[in-house]
């Protein structure tokens, strides 16, 4: 496109080589031009309910005319995040998970997660987890101590010990049933798949990909 | 923890869902009533403080990588004038 | 030449983003519990400078404010652009935001910087976006107390100390002549006391006053030298990291 033209052609005087050469700079003069800040905010922002980031929607709202260079805005964008943050931007295609009902979906979903080389529990202190967590963790060692994939029954017989009954509003969670199956799922922190052959229909609970990444089960053990 | 190890090793579906629940009311600040016929809520009776789960999440916040967020307020909302109304002077 | 960020800086920075708010002396203990090396001094300043280097072009910074409960400083990370990307901050509904508004309507107007939840309740009814029930105020309230964006004693709501640091120049340019900065400290003075002299009628914050008239048997404004004639409130404990 013209503006990556006229991007390129903006170039500084420290990208000419000894024999006055323009040198084709290693940063494409497009990037420079194009706001990454924005980017890393809008990621930031939409990492804020930890639903996995589409490649489509930061194209559509970011990245727009310059999508012909997403690659490199991604590179500068995840050097960033390492470097300012600290954390990871991750990519995540689903189209090549376990989830065949979401197959036919070409989906670059971008999330976070911090690299954290402290030894467990030095900064636990200052970070609190909330009730949320405290739900999430209990049915992922329920499906953890299961070997991997559990039956819904299961998950609820257990979650009704502790006082949470899926068909009642919750005083921390509301409605539980909807936490569990819908916004953790939209979350990647479980997946909920039907059993096929099944009537009336029953579905079953295994750890989702953000779980996979983001949680040590080592941790868990050692609890 | 340690039990929950060897019960994995042991039979991957060697799960005592009661047990387990029993074992993490202990985290959430049960508080266990000496006599049975007060509250009785289920097998193990007794007083969830309102906080239980907060204090569950606190305690398992290490296991979990989850990178935090940006949370704020100004940029939130288009800024718009006050609604006009009397200034006592 | 912005100094780099090292691990330290990243737990740091980290932190701020989990908890919005720390309290000076806290924020100093907290740098040397990140920094590897617990001997060095990380002068507090410059570890924070080089993060909001950092930070500047993403419109982000670590900005200092003082607690007009407490007259303690602290520190907040803060926003500081306004754009259609920052509306898509999801953290609250159009309708909580438009309440939240309502409230600093409120706020601002107070004699003492602060609003009543009965008041708050009342805007429930007006609001444009979409109305709110008793329930759904409560539970927006308490969500603002526990992220921080306000304070709450005994039914009555104010401004927190994060909210005001992050919305300063938010506030300046809204409410205009309606605000008025503490005289002594300069930020923007809700709860507080005024002089009676209708032709002076500066304000001055709590633990301004505190600190101002501290041991003066005969207080005077400090501009038109008016009798101030309110009772001179005594801080809690004077912080000796000050
Ligand atoms: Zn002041
Ligand atoms: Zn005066």
């Amino acid at each position: 496109s013209s503006q990556v033209q006229r991007g390129l052609e903006r170039l500084t005087p420290a990208q000419v080589d000894r024999k006055g050469h323009k040198v084709k700079p290693v940063v494409s003069g497009s990037l420079l031009i194009f706001r990454w800040q924005k980017l890393v905010q809008f990621i930031l922002i939409k990492d804020q309910k930890k639903v996995p980031i589409k490649r489509a929607d930061i194209v559509r709202h970011v990245v727009k005319e310059y999508r012909n260079i997403y690659p490199e805005i991604m590179k500068r964008v995840t050097r960033t995040f390492e470097q300012v943050f600290g954390l990871n931007l991750v990519e995540i295609d689903i189209a090549h998970s376990r989830i065949t009902c979401e197959h036919h979906l070409k989906q670059n979903i971008n999330k976070l997660e911090t690299e954290s080389k402290r030894k467990p529990g030095e900064l636990a202190s200052m970070s609190l987890g909330d009730h949320r967590t405290g739900l999430l963790f209990v049915i992922l060692s329920i499906i953890f101590m299961k070997g991997g994939v559990v039956k819904e029954s299961v998950v609820w017989n257990t979650l009704r010990k502790l006082r949470v009954e899926p068909g009642e509003k919750h005083e921390d969670f509301g409605d539980v049933k909807k936490l569990v199956t819908e916004e953790f799922v939209r979350q990647k922190n479980l997946e909920y798949v039907r059993i096929p052959h099944t009537d009336p229909v029953e579905y079953e609970f295994r750890w989702g990909l953000r779980a996979e990444t983001e949680v040590s089960k080592l941790k868990m053990l050692q609890l | 923890g340690k039990e929950k190890a060897s019960q994995l090793q042991a039979d991957g579906s060697a799960f005592d869902p009661t047990a387990y629940a029993e074992h993490l009311l202990t985290f959430m600040g049960l508080n266990r009533l000496e006599d049975e016929d007060s509250d009785g809520e289920g097998p193990s009776g007794g007083y969830l403080p309102q906080d239980a789960w907060q204090r569950l999440g606190n305690k398992v916040q290490g296991c979990f990588r989850t990178a935090p967020s940006f949370h704020f307020m100004l940029g939130s909302f288009l800024a718009e004038p006050p609604a006009p109304r009397q200034r006592v002077e | 030449m912005a100094r780099p960020m090292t691990e330290s800086h990243r737990r740091f920075l980290q932190i701020m983003m989990t908890s919005g708010i720390i309290e000076l002396s806290k924020a100093k203990s907290l740098i040397r519990h990140c920094c590897d090396d617990q001997s060095a001094h990380a002068q507090l300043d410059e570890f924070i400078d080089v993060i909001n280097a950092q930070l500047q072009p993403m419109f982000m910074q670590i900005r200092k404010g003082m607690s007009e409960d407490d007259g303690r400083q602290y520190y907040a990370l803060v926003n500081m652009a306004e754009t259609d990307v920052t509306r898509m901050s999801s953290d609250y509904a159009d309708n909580e935001l438009e309440l939240f508004r309502k409230t600093m309507d409120l706020i601002v107007d107070s004699e003492n910087g602060s609003a009543s939840s009965t008041d708050i309740l009342n805007c429930a009814d007006s609001l444009q976006t979409k109305k709110m029930k008793k329930k759904e105020v409560e539970h927006v309230l308490n969500r603002l107390v526990q992220d921080k964006w306000l304070n709450e004693k005994q039914g009555d709501y104010t401004m927190s100390t994060r909210c005001i640091i992050e919305m300063e120049q938010y506030i300046r340019n809204v409410y205009q002549d309606l605000v008025k900065p503490c005289y002594m400290c300069h930020s923007l003075a809700f709860q507080c006391q005024m002089c009676e002299n209708p032709e002076c009628g500066i304000k001055v914050h709590l633990p301004c006053v505190a600190r101002y008239f501290k041991s003066h048997i005969d207080p005077q404004c400090p501009a038109c030298k008016e009798y101030w004639p309110h009772e001179i409130p005594v801080l809690r404990s004077e912080s000796a990291s000050q």
